[in-house]
């Protein structure tokens, strides 16, 4: 956006005598202008918005991040509602996760949020913290909200300093994704659950001198890895409001991948840095780039779209009683919202009507109603849907406690484990120097 | 472009100035002086509203501890205690800012080199000159596109075309946009690759220095260099302030390619957390809009006095061919 025309507009070219003080205010002029753009920017836009009161036809405004196939899913779940109660309608809105959480929280400020939105257990205590989440307690006494059918652990995981702040729209666990083409064209045994992080690594050294590809992604920087990992130590990744970890066992996670660098199981650190991306498209058991990524176990038919590939799924290594039921994501509803009641029947429907749910599928993970999940375990026909739900109905016997919600703070700690995984992957800090610089920063995050 | 320019402009006076009736002067000027507010509404009233007032309210809220969902009436007066921070608690605020020096300081003089550079190859009459000129402001046009940066970002992958192209001379290249040492270094070249803005504009600096001037030099035995040291660079030196001043302030807002070069995170290793990105963080990832706050107001500050620094210095360097017959 140069004002590229300027200069000349000012004077004439060639003999004519140049107006000269013009020309100096004229070039001043435009700096002035082009530092007054700075601040066009700082903008921010505010919006309210004005809808019906109760009784006659209601919009519902809906937000959720996900792929084609979940709006797809989504959209056709909502419409069966609308045939059903014909006075509700929805706008919907959808988009990827990468900034979805900007946009919600842009749209909260606006004082403009949705009435009904999808929100994870990386945001839930944010919101919830400062209540912009509806307490759904009482809907839930009042038997508006039928969550009988859910296993308490699940429900549990979206009770935030003792409200009830979202509703699990499914179950999901960690899961090992493999890429069993590779293996059984090499030759190679399969991962199983129940290995340890010791064996883990050593298969993966396995694959690499045999298939050159590198077998494991080194998680390193994964959250989710490490608080598996640290809840078979004993630890957590929390405690109430405090770390629930120290130092020293972040030194150990970090030595245990350097080690597995060191012996080449896994990629080089740019490739690591690729895979490190929250994007499905990217996770290197899909684009060739290794033989596992680490996951969650949902995503096994979405990773399945973007691979030839045969995939296999398991647990992550160690003692499986380090994962847990957790909710994939929730359903929440704006406190402020006008339309209180009728998104919490949404929710309601989404999670309880048989034919919604058997649309829905698998999609945000195993439906929360245990006995609608055993319905659409029994109807699945996506091999990739199906594996993931045997792999987690078999988990599910093995699962420890649901750890707590993680608390505010928490995007910034996953934001900081990436940065000081990295500063060890690309040698440019011991594992105990990046686990202290890692500690410190958790620490002022979660203040 | 535009860059051509009505030769002789006749002398009309801007759309306020006095109309050759000198009947009711009085009144027709307060007529006037109103339509012109009229017709300056639409702008005056986006300024207020898009421009002025948030920017009162985030100097305000640079002393709270705003955090986007509380909503405004709730939130609570902290003083300095953003800036304290900033200044003293927050290393990675030190790390963007000197992300964002080093940014500037050799990205923006490479940028005007090559835009001067291929201003002076193409102020000639060529044939299809014009042609050249439209082709090497293109990549301006496209200037903070997103599109252009994952353009840019897939070129210079480990398997990118630009290595490939390397491969092509046995040389094996390097994961440029995933290298924390290459990172930044990738933003750069982008940076200065879109040099067509400025050079349009010295284009039509050029187009202005006097051709008497090239053949009184010529005559008193000047070759090609000192005819560009002593008649070029003195009588372009406004432009080249111009373009440095903006420029400059254009380099230390640099956002978009590192917004998509590293997803948002200014990763690998924070090597492309720039000012901007690290503010953008702080606000809509950690939801600290009071601290995003106070440090856009400090780069606002920070910002002024460069250019400040900029217009001081310009006397000594900063030619007008104004006053004495130069």
């Amino acid at each position: 956006m140069h004002p590229a025309t300027s200069p000349t507009a000012g004077a004439p070219a060639g003999r004519h005598h140049r107006t000269p003080l013009t020309r100096r205010r004229l070039v001043r002029g435009l700096a002035a202008v082009a530092l007054a753009v700075p601040l066009a920017l700082g903008a921010a836009g505010c919006g309210d918005d004005d809808a019906g009161g109760d009784g006659g036809p209601v919009k519902l405004s809906v937000f959720w991040w996900g792929g084609e196939a979940r709006a797809k899913l989504t959209e056709d779940a909502l419409a069966l509602y609308t045939k059903k109660h014909p006075d509700v309608t929805f706008e919907k809105t959808w988009q990827a996760n990468q900034g979805y959480f900007d946009k919600l929280a842009t749209l909260t400020a606006g004082g403009n949020p949705p009435d009904l939105f999808q929100i994870d257990d990386n945001y839930l205590a944010e919101y919830a913290g400062r209540s912009t989440t509806l307490d759904l307690g009482s809907y839930q006494d009042s038997g508006k909200l039928d969550v009988s059918k859910f296993p308490k652990s699940l429900l549990e995981y979206g009770v935030v300093d003792g409200k009830l702040a979202g509703v699990a729209a499914g179950e999901n666990t960690q899961g090992l994704v493999y890429n069993k083409t590779l293996l059984q064209k090499n030759g190679l045994p399969e991962p199983t659950t129940g290995m340890s992080w010791e064996e883990h690594i050593a298969w993966a050294e396995q694959v690499a001198k045999k298939t050159k590809v590198p077998g494991t992604q080194d998680p390193s920087a994964d959250y989710k890895a490490l608080w598996v990992w640290l809840r078979q130590q004993g630890k957590d990744l929390y405690n109430g409001k405090e770390l629930g970890f120290t130092a020293e066992d972040v030194t150990k996670w970090f030595e245990l991948w350097k080690g597995a660098r060191d012996r080449g199981a896994t990629p080089k650190p740019d490739v690591i840095h690729e895979g490190n991306s929250s994007d499905i498209t990217k996770q290197l058991v899909v684009t060739g780039k290794s033989a596992t990524s680490w996951v969650w176990v949902n995503q096994m038919p979405d990773l399945k779209k973007n691979t030839k590939d045969e995939l296999g799924v398991v647990a992550y290594p160690g003692d499986p009683s380090g994962q847990w039921a957790r909710a994939s994501m929730y359903w929440s509803v704006f406190k402020g919202s006008k339309h209180k009641d009728v998104a919490v029947d949404v929710i309601n429907f989404l999670n309880n009507d048989p034919e919604a749910v058997a649309l829905l599928g698998t999609d945000r993970g195993l439906p929360s109603n245990m006995d609608l999940r055993a319905k659409v375990s029994e109807t699945a026909t996506d091999p990739a849907m199906k594996q993931s739900i045997q792999v987690e109905s078999d988990l599910a016997q093995k699962f420890g406690a649901s750890p707590q919600v993680p608390i505010k703070g928490h995007s910034k700690v996953k934001s900081e484990l990436v940065k000081a995984a990295e500063n060890a992957q690309y040698g440019r800090a011991t594992p105990a120097q990046a686990a202290e610089q890692f500690v410190t920063a958790c620490k002022s995050a979660i203040a | 472009m535009a860059v051509t320019t009505a030769p002789g402009r006749t002398p009309r006076t801007g759309p306020a100035g006095p109309r050759p009736t000198r009947r009711r002067a009085g009144r027709a000027r307060l007529g006037e002086g109103l339509a012109g507010y009229v017709f300056l509404s639409p702008w005056l009233i986006g300024l207020m509203g898009v421009t002025a007032i948030p920017m009162l309210l985030s100097l305000w809220l640079s002393f709270t501890d705003y955090d986007i969902l509380t909503p405004l009436s709730e939130v609570r007066w902290v003083g300095l205690a953003n800036y304290e921070r900033m200044f003293t608690a927050d290393p990675s605020y030190w790390h963007a800012v000197r992300v964002t020096l080093t940014f500037a300081l050799i990205a923006v003089p490479l940028k005007l080199a090559a835009a001067l550079g291929v201003a002076l190859l193409l102020n000639r009459a060529w044939r299809g000159v014009g042609l050249f000129r439209s082709l090497f402001y293109l990549p301006s046009l496209l200037g903070g596109s997103v599109a252009l940066a994952i353009v840019w970002v897939n070129m210079f992958n480990r398997d990118g075309a630009f290595n490939s192209f390397l491969a092509l001379f046995g040389v094996e290249g390097l994961p440029w946009v995933s290298d924390p040492d290459w990172a930044l270094e990738t933003l750069m070249v982008l940076a200065i690759w879109q040099f067509g803005a400025p050079m349009v504009i010295f284009l039509a600096g050029l187009k202005q220095v006097p051709t008497e001037l090239y053949e009184a030099a010529a005559v008193d035995g000047a070759g090609a260099w000192r005819r560009f040291r002593a008649v070029t660079l003195p009588m372009l030196s406004p432009v080249i302030f111009f373009n440095l001043v903006l420029e400059t302030i254009n380099g230390f807002q640099g956002f978009t390619a590192a917004f998509v070069l590293s997803n948002g995170t200014g990763g690998p290793v924070d090597s492309t957390l720039m000012y901007t990105l690290k503010l953008y963080i702080s606000g809509f990832t950690d939801l600290e809009m009071g601290y995003a706050s106070a440090m856009a107001w400090v780069f606002l500050v920070a910002i002024g006095v460069v250019t400040a620094v900029f217009f001081s210095t310009g006397r000594f360097w900063v030619h007008y061919s104004d006053g004495d017959d130069s």
